[in-house]
């Protein structure tokens, strides 16, 4: 399994490139890059001269990567938070690695207006809406006050108020 | 991704660390500096502690999400998109599969 968060604070830093260069690193198993991977991408690194390394390089290198595996999970978290012109070339480049490898899964989230550029290169994705469930707002909130600094402003009828209101209001999220 | 034993943890990264100390080739390092300056690494790791126990397990019940993560030969529904609001709790979804 190989994931990625993109931070909106470092947007210019998640590139398609950055994106699946981090994917990559984290599908050397223990960190050993395999051999013939590992032979490819020093020569591409030589052969570059201190350029960055190319994203039609990169996909290569994970598809040949990901056929050594017995079935590799990525997840991409953020993706509204990545420039429209990265994400693009992002599920371009994962749809290529799709198509080369099919048991591959791919985990994404973002925000709903994101849905459109997903659908555009995947039409049958998978979609789940997510909204905070009651039962996690209550889950939530007891560990809270179970951690109380200050239990005795607390009393039995102040606890209970919590415990109704708060998940009412956060579950129309 | 459930597959990822709490057991194995421990020992994967005992073994991970020897591997780096001991038998990585030299170059490794500069190669996968090369790949990308991020690291995410880091990341899941800060978002793990603040995860209650419980919370958002709902997903992994949910009959969409199993569909996706067993139906390995369907290409067509390779990706699953979660989506939501600023704070709903995206990225802590995408951390109830993960080991801590």
């Amino acid at each position: 399994m190989a994931s990625l968060y993109c931070d909106f604070l470092y947007e210019e830093k998640h590139s398609a490139t950055n994106i699946l260069g981090a994917i990559l690193k984290q599908l050397f198993a223990r960190d050993v890059i395999p051999e013939p991977v590992r032979q490819a991408l020093h020569e591409k690194m030589v052969l570059g001269g201190g350029r960055p390394v190319q994203l039609s390089d990169l996909v290569e290198m994970l598809k040949a990567t990901i056929a050594l595996l017995p079935g590799v999970f990525i997840c991409i978290d953020g993706l509204d938070e990545c420039l429209q012109k990265n994400r693009l070339q992002l599920l371009e480049s994962l749809q290529e690695i799709i198509r080369a490898s099919p048991i591959t899964r791919v985990f994404l989230t973002g925000e709903p207006h994101v849905r459109d550029d997903i659908e555009r290169y995947f039409p049958e994705a998978i979609t789940i809406p997510i909204t905070p469930t009651i039962r996690d707002i209550e889950m939530y909130l007891k560990m809270r006050l179970d951690q109380d600094p200050t239990p005795t402003a607390m009393d039995d009828i102040l606890r209970a108020d919590i415990m109704r209101v708060i998940p009412q209001n956060i579950s129309q999220m | 991704m459930q597959s990822f034993g709490h057991s194995n943890t421990t020992y994967g990264n005992v073994t991970s660390s020897f591997n780096t100390t001991v038998n990585e080739p030299d170059g490794d390092n500069q190669i996968k500096e090369w790949l990308s300056p991020l690291t995410p690494e880091g990341r899941h790791q800060s978002v793990q502690p603040n995860r209650v126990e419980g919370v958002g397990d709902w997903l992994l019940q949910n009959n969409e999400f199993r569909e996706w993560s067993r139906s390995q030969a369907v290409p067509g529904q390779a990706v699953l998109f979660c989506y939501g609001n600023p704070g709903v709790g995206k990225t802590h979804i995408r951390s109830v599969g993960k080991p801590p």
